[in-house]
């Protein structure tokens, strides 16, 4: 079960691991786009961070402030489809003050649906989409709250690593798309770490 | 890194309080971010609200273009980056008077989704926004695939025509329809000497040699058509006119306005050399050619280089040019 205590903790280890995970974020993104990836995620892990004493109970409304601090601090398209896949998700839980193991494969879809509206990127593009499409599929079905975080981390990873070889198709790195073959994506190398820290094994 | 500045975090932030403090009936700094810059004195009521936003590091644009006739109200955000929804948003609520709100800016991903997203933050607030997106640089992706391109100097023209339609007491929809018109009637292409720094990455954005030139560079570095050694003057701005006059032709009887343009580095003298081929080539093509603008418009910080922008006129694009403005960077009238 996910409740308030444990997106707090959540919110702690994801601040933390950003932090950390800040210099090697920027420079991989610093070779295709403008090298502002961790502190994007940096600085608005600390917005949330910030608001943790008065977070409600609500996850809905919970979940919004966390999109707000992104909003609030970051103008990079990361933070802002980072925001909007809060948001998604602060909507289909709005009222509720927790949600089952089970349910997160559905959320994760709704994330992956807003920010590919926002980000007008179809799947398959090399981007953050066909990690939350990986993590999605990979998530279906599960309810047990350990199987569920172990499937989510393992098809981040994986994804990463499936579409290395590809060329980038969207953003500033959709001009280097020749030197972005062979190269991680900033995006969905990010969303591992984001995952790897939210579920306690980062 | 050869700069005059405190400190990099502090950059953006010092240069709108100085810019604030130099012009005040200009400019005023609304809402509590520090990064939105509106009206000295906001538009009359009912007036329809122009707000432009993006990346600093291209004074005059955006900033510089709040002013009667041109924008109410602008979000900058740091170097080259985009502001973020929220302080958008705010630019938004700055720029309405109760007759909606044109967004008016470049193509860039970020600046996009960032806009798109402030508008769903204004419906809270029951104002209407419309978008154009300015996609002039024929460098940028081949004609089939225009609504790739980026938005370059053509901004400077956008703002203008939409700023005057708005002061004419056009309504929303109309103010739309003829900042859209404007946005497919200007092309510019640009060549980079130099590169420049971004202040919070501390090294040039992209190397290249004393003695190579860069055609079709973008404003922030994105590479361009070729890079090769650097060539006389007159082929330079032989082949912008060229590339173009390619894209969009010129005839004879046509009404044109050309924007030569500083990259930043790149001194006015340099500009008025390229100026003469500029001019007999469109005046050789049957072309007349309606207030010329020649000077920095829309800059790269430190880069060397210029960017050359043409808008074809009809009556309508022509009367809204040649209406009056008045910013600290530009005045008509």
């Amino acid at each position: 079960m996910i409740d308030r205590a444990a997106l707090l903790g959540a919110i702690g280890r994801l601040a933390a691991a950003m932090e950390r995970e800040a210099p090697a974020l920027n420079e991989i993104d610093g070779a295709l786009g403008d090298g502002d990836l961790g502190i994007t995620m940096t600085r608005g892990m600390q917005a949330v961070q910030q608001g943790m004493a008065e977070m409600p109970a609500d996850l809905g409304q919970a979940l919004l402030r966390c999109a707000q601090a992104f909003t609030k601090t970051s103008g990079s398209s990361y933070g802002t489809l980072f925001a909007t896949g809060l948001m998604a998700v602060a909507k289909a839980v709005k009222g509720r003050e927790s949600f089952e193991a089970s349910e997160v494969s559905g959320l994760i879809a709704a994330a992956r649906d807003a920010m590919q509206a926002r980000g007008k990127a179809e799947l398959g593009g090399k981007t953050v989409l066909d990690s939350l499409d990986a993590m999605a599929k990979a998530t279906a079905g599960l309810s047990d709250p350990a199987e569920v975080a172990c499937a989510a981390r393992e098809a981040a990873r994986e994804a990463v690593e499936a579409f290395r070889e590809r060329p980038a198709t969207v953003g500033r790195a959709r001009i280097f798309a020749e030197k972005s073959r062979t190269m991680r994506d900033p995006g969905m190398l990010a969303m591992t770490r984001i995952v790897e820290a939210v579920t306690g094994e980062a | 890194m050869k700069k005059i500045l405190n400190t990099p975090a502090d950059y953006v932030d010092e240069m709108l309080d100085g810019l604030v403090a130099a012009y005040p009936e200009f400019y005023r700094l609304h809402g509590d971010s520090h990064r939105v810059v509106a009206r000295a004195q906001a538009g009359r009521a009912g007036k329809v609200g122009i707000v432009s936003g993006g990346g600093s590091g291209h004074l005059p644009i955006f900033t510089g273009y709040v002013g009667t006739g041109l924008l109410d109200a602008c979000a900058i955000g740091d170097v080259f980056a985009s502001p973020s929804s929220e302080q958008m948003a705010d630019a938004i609520r700055a720029a309405d008077q109760g007759a909606g709100v044109l967004r008016l800016y470049g193509n860039y991903g970020g600046d996009v989704m960032n806009f798109d997203m402030a508008g769903d933050l204004v419906e809270f607030d029951d104002i209407r926004c419309t978008t154009v997106l300015l996609a002039d640089d024929v460098a940028s992706a081949a004609p089939e695939e225009r609504e790739k391109r980026r938005g370059v100097a053509g901004m400077v023209y956008a703002f203008k025509i939409a700023g005057a339609a708005a002061e004419a007491g056009q309504d929303l929809d109309a103010v739309t329809r003829v900042a859209q018109k404007a946005a497919d009637a200007v092309r510019s292409v640009g060549a980079a000497l130099s590169s420049c720094t971004v202040p919070q990455a501390g090294r040039p954005t992209f190397d290249i040699a004393e003695d190579e030139m860069e055609m079709g560079m973008g404003i922030h570095g994105e590479p361009g058509v070729w890079r090769n050694k650097l060539r006389p003057a007159d082929a330079i701005a032989g082949e912008m006119m060229d590339r173009l006059l390619a894209d969009m032709p010129v005839g004879q009887g046509d009404r044109v306005s050309v924007l030569v343009n500083s990259l930043g580095a790149t001194p006015p003298e340099e500009l008025y050399i390229l100026y003469r081929v500029v001019k007999a080539r469109l005046e050789g093509a049957g072309a007349s050619i309606v207030m010329p603008l020649v000077g920095r418009y829309a800059t790269s910080m430190e880069m060397a280089g210029v960017s050359f922008t043409l808008l074809k006129l009809d009556e309508e694009l022509e009367g809204l040019l040649r209406a009056p403005c008045d910013c600290a960077f530009w005045r008509v009238g």
